[in-house]
């Protein structure tokens, strides 16, 4: 009797250990997320193995990048986000005429004003050579913590002139708030909330803003043809004798319009920014050097330099044209120096423009994928 | 009968092993080795310093030199018998960045048969049949893209630096080799493209390549022959820029014969 008794228990103790099995939920396994490459793009992206793009890895970073409680903070005077800064209608830059932030001109939660004006998150997966004007996040930088994109949204979150945040709050907040632990199941697998994870959402949603439908994208496939003056405009963008443009913000051969590397492009003749490309690389040549910034629907990007000198494109055409500065740490890509600037006439002007704005690309602007999500989770 | 399938078993094996013997013997594996290339650049005999006003070229000029980005392509290896290897199993354009570490030393793919080579050739800058716009999308080769309305393509170098002009100043000068242009009314008509790319043949010492060993040579870029012989190249009578001013882009094509050397590491 005491036998039966035993193997009725074991049988039991195997079903139940069966079903137990059957209900261990599998892992979710998120769905990757593939780039097309447009036309004439680079195929070589900045992804990191680490935080591969997945649809739910983007998702949850599109709620995060718009979401004002990413400051750690609920009280409405108090939200900030990426987007705070970053808008999709000024290229993912603040734009002259922001709301909060007069001139273009941003600061953080506590009034501090940043040190450089904003960079516009454009095409950033191509960007291999360092993030902010100086470079200062960058690949083989000796700080693992200083390196890439998923850096720059922790050092956003924490600096006193941005978000003002605390990391532990922040999580503390997001896993406290309806919705969000099962995105973030869904998209690392795991309801428990890390900075680190919400560093790599953001950082997925970012690497996914890509412009490639511009007028000029489409000139470039054959679908659409300049006017003569945006010909003209192209013309000088891409010569030496005219506005020689193309060696630090590409052109045909390079439609990112940028090289993503630094330049003194004259502004000054003294030097004394603490945050230039200098204080990165220690290079002597690169005093008073700055990225160049693409120039992919740069029309919405003002103010513009490093710190927002000059509010419009045809200040910034006029700067190049007649008020170049000499100094010794002029790169020496600015062979127009020697006659102040590249000389071009009013007509020129105009052209070079109308080219420049033939790189304002619209779809991107507007792309639903990229705007605000018409609700959060917990709404 | 069994020791007939045993005797005809063994005689079937003696005689492959036989053959397979004889095999070896007519058809010895190949004996090759690998060349490398490490790029070098060097002013007046000894390596070039940048962001140094140390230099004078034979027009007078004294200068610096911040930057050199080239191409060059179709190395090939020669013997006395007129026999020659082009090393393209990998690639046959090399881009050469003197801020980039990884592009200065270059070991090819291809299997280079053992032996004594007494030259090595290869083409500065790109040839006309390759040197296709958008054949290069990613950085840094994609940023020597040439402008199509310039005949497109690529750069085949840019040397860029600055020198002390007529009135003191420092001057930059961008040094840049491509497809020249032929002007029917400068700036706005071109009537004709010049390829601008040339052959290089180096015979300076017997590059031998060893069986399973890699061979290294030191490719030499003597830069101030770039400024001189046949032609004494003046930055004050040229300017800052040479892209559209094909005569100093012919000036530079003929200097460019004698700019580079090598040596056996």
């Amino acid at each position: 009797m005491k036998v039966y008794r035993a193997i009725s228990i074991l049988v039991i103790a195997l079903l139940l250990t069966g079903c137990e099995d059957k209900t261990t939920p599998t892992p979710h396994i998120p769905t990757p997320y593939i780039i097309d490459i447009p036309f004439g793009f680079p195929t070589e992206l900045n992804i990191p193995i680490d935080n591969p793009l997945t649809v739910e890895g983007i998702e949850l970073g599109r709620y995060l990048f718009y979401d004002g409680r990413l400051s750690g903070r609920t009280h409405p005077d108090s939200l900030m986000s990426c987007a705070t800064c970053h808008r999709q209608e000024k290229s993912f830059e603040a734009g002259i005429d922001h709301p909060k932030f007069p001139g273009g001109f941003p600061f953080g939660i506590s009034g501090l004003h940043t040190h450089h004006v904003t960079l516009p998150m454009i095409n950033l997966v191509w960007n291999k050579t360092g993030y902010g004007w100086s470079g200062f996040l960058y690949k083989d930088n000796p700080n693992e913590n200083m390196r890439n994109l998923e850096d720059m949204v922790r050092l956003a979150v924490l600096a006193k002139d941005e978000l003002d945040g605390d990391t532990t709050q922040i999580k503390e907040l997001f896993q406290s708030i309806d919705g969000y632990p099962l995105l973030f199941e869904k998209a690392f697998g795991s309801k428990e909330i890390t900075f680190q994870i919400i560093e790599k959402a953001i950082a997925q949603f970012i690497r996914t803003l890509i412009s490639s439908n511009s007028k000029f994208d489409k000139y470039m496939r054959g679908e659409e043809q300049l006017t003569q003056s945006e010909l003209n405009g192209f013309v000088l963008f891409t010569t030496e004798e005219g506005a020689d443009c193309f060696h630090c913000h590409g052109g045909y051969g390079n439609p990112l319009f940028t090289t993503h590397l630094y330049y003194n492009n004259g502004k000054d003749t003294i030097f004394i920014d603490p945050m230039d490309r200098f204080s990165i690389s220690n290079d002597p040549m690169d005093h008073g050097a700055y990225k160049a910034t693409s120039l992919r629907n740069i029309e919405l990007q003002g103010p513009y330099m490093h710190d927002g000198r000059y509010s419009t494109l045809e200040e910034v055409i006029d700067f190049y044209s007649h008020d170049l500065k000499q100094s010794p740490y002029i790169n020496p890509l600015m062979h127009h120096i020697i006659n102040g600037g590249i000389q071009l006439t009013p007509n020129e002007k105009t052209d070079l423009l109308n080219f420049i704005r033939t790189l304002r690309d619209d779809e991107f602007l507007t792309n639903n994928e990229f705007s605000k999500p018409l609700k959060f989770p917990d709404e | 009968m069994r020791y007939s399938i045993i005797t005809v078993l063994i005689i079937l094996s003696v005689i492959f092993m036989i053959s397979s013997c004889c095999e070896g013997n007519i058809e010895p594996e190949a004996q090759n080795g690998k060349l490398s290339i490490e790029f070098v650049h060097y002013n007046n005999g000894t390596e070039l310093i940048f962001d140094s006003l140390a230099y004078t070229n034979e027009a007078g000029n004294n200068y610096l030199v911040n930057e050199i980005q080239y191409f060059i392509s179709d190395v090939t290896l020669h013997k006395p018998n007129g026999s020659s290897i082009l090393l393209n199993s990998w690639s046959d354009i090399h881009y050469i960045d003197t801020d980039i570490k990884e592009t200065k030393t270059h070991t090819y793919r291809d299997e280079v048969p053992e032996g004594v080579y007494n030259s090595i050739s290869f083409t500065f800058g790109i040839d006309e049949d390759k040197n296709q716009s958008l054949m290069f999308v990613n950085a840094p080769e994609s940023f020597m893209f040439w402008p199509e309305n310039l005949g497109g393509g690529y750069h085949y170098m840019k040397l860029n630096g600055k020198w002390i002009n007529e009135i003191g100043l420092q001057a930059p000068f961008n040094f840049h080799l491509g497809i020249g242009q032929i002007y029917h009314s400068f700036p706005d008509s071109i009537s004709g493209f010049v390829q601008n790319y040339f052959g290089v043949n180096l015979e300076n010492e017997p590059i031998i390549i060893k069986n399973t060993e890699t061979t290294n040579i030191k490719l030499i870029m003597n830069v101030e022959n770039w400024f001189s012989t046949p032609h004494i190249y003046d930055h004050n009578y040229w300017g800052g820029d040479i892209m559209q001013k094909q005569d100093a882009m012919q000036q530079a094509v003929d200097n460019g014969n004698d700019v580079f050397n090598y040596t056996i590491n």
